[in-house]
């Protein structure tokens, strides 16, 4: 067990959208910031109030922002991915190099390498 | 155009395992692991690319741009992490390079680093009534939420959609928005606070704020 620190309300508030945003650094700062709201029903309030708003703000742009996905969207995405394949096709080399070490009165070896290299252009 | 996407550090620890060997991996295979599991999100980069172009066919040749260059640097991106932000990403750095029809105004000033600190959740005295709010937020119709958003600043407007409509954490919308984690958080606050005053100018206009109800 470890004492936690105690925070004051200057430096909760601050910090209160941090908290409602789930962005304070540390888990343990949670705990510090549950028990201070504990304690003082200001700096409660002020959370409270702060975080239904967001949240209130939240619902609503989730629900304005619902869109429908234009018809033939997604088909010209697949044909556009296909017509890059297919360059991209174009530009994949395979190559197999075969070497062999034959020494006399030994058993000779082989040594069969493959090399398989995209051509690649990043946009 | 030279820009790469390799991995960032937010797209780490995605909940998805795949064993793929990339160095194998033939077109033909790169094509079908694309498809099966980068066109899912087709319908919510649309919805973020319309937000952010504010233009229906600026925002589709914003997605079908994104989904080139994704399938072009595919290679770079690791199996097993977070693909959506990663197409998030390649969207916010193809929207500020390339759509941006502001791009000559001037940058926001440094001054927004610290502006998030003076949240005047200003006295423990807040006496806004919340169910007020909340009558104002449903008055308004959806066509006036989405002209409240497209009004404000490009930076202000990614930053909200990007936290409070997908759900993106500040590092992550960092790395999208291509700024560090301090300005997303000044930009989201200020963001939220000017649609906050927007729409309850709307509402106000609807003649529902503040139970003032005399239309």
């Amino acid at each position: 067990m470890y004492e936690l620190a105690r925070i004051t309300c200057e430096e909760v508030i601050p910090s209160v959208i941090l908290f409602i945003d789930h962005e304070l650094p540390d888990e343990a700062q949670y705990i510090v910031f549950e028990i201070h709201f504990q304690q003082c029903p200001p700096c409660c309030q002020v959370m409270e109030h702060e975080r239904t708003s967001i949240e209130l703000m939240q619902n609503r742009l989730r629900s304005s922002c619902n869109e429908e996905v234009p018809p033939g969207l997604h088909q010209r995405i697949r044909e556009q991915t296909q017509r890059l394949s297919e360059e991209s096709q174009e530009q994949f080399i395979s190559q197999r190099t075969v070497t062999e070490i034959s020494v006399p009165g030994f058993a000779s070896i082989q040594i069969t390498q493959e090399f398989t290299q995209h051509i690649r252009h990043d946009f | 155009m030279g820009v790469a996407y390799p991995l960032m550090e937010a797209e780490k620890g995605g909940t998805e395992v795949a064993i793929v060997d990339r160095a194998r991996e033939t077109p033909a295979q790169k094509k079908a692991r694309f498809e099966r599991d980068a066109l899912q999100f087709t319908g919510q980069l649309y919805g973020a690319a319309l937000r952010f172009t504010k233009d229906p066919q600026d925002a589709e040749d914003l997605v079908q741009d994104t989904y080139a260059r994704a399938f072009v640097s595919f290679h770079q991106f690791e199996p097993g992490t977070n693909l959506k932000a990663w197409l998030y990403r390649i969207l916010g750095t193809t929207f500020i390079n390339s759509y941006r029809k502001d791009q000559r105004r001037p940058q926001l000033s440094d001054g927004e680093l610290e502006d998030w600190q003076i949240y005047e959740a200003s006295s423990h005295t807040s006496d806004q009534g919340r169910s007020a709010e909340e009558v104002a937020l449903d008055t308004i119709a959806d066509v006036d939420v989405k002209a409240a958003l497209a009004a404000m600043p490009d930076e202000f407007r990614m930053a909200v959609y990007l936290a409070d409509v997908e759900g993106f954490s500040y590092k992550e919308i960092a790395e999208i928005v291509g700024v560090p984690a301090g300005t997303v958080m000044s930009r989201l606050h200020r963001g939220r606070k000017l649609l906050r005053e927007s729409l309850s100018e709307y509402a106000k206009d609807r003649g529902f704020n503040r139970g003032d109800n005399n239309v």
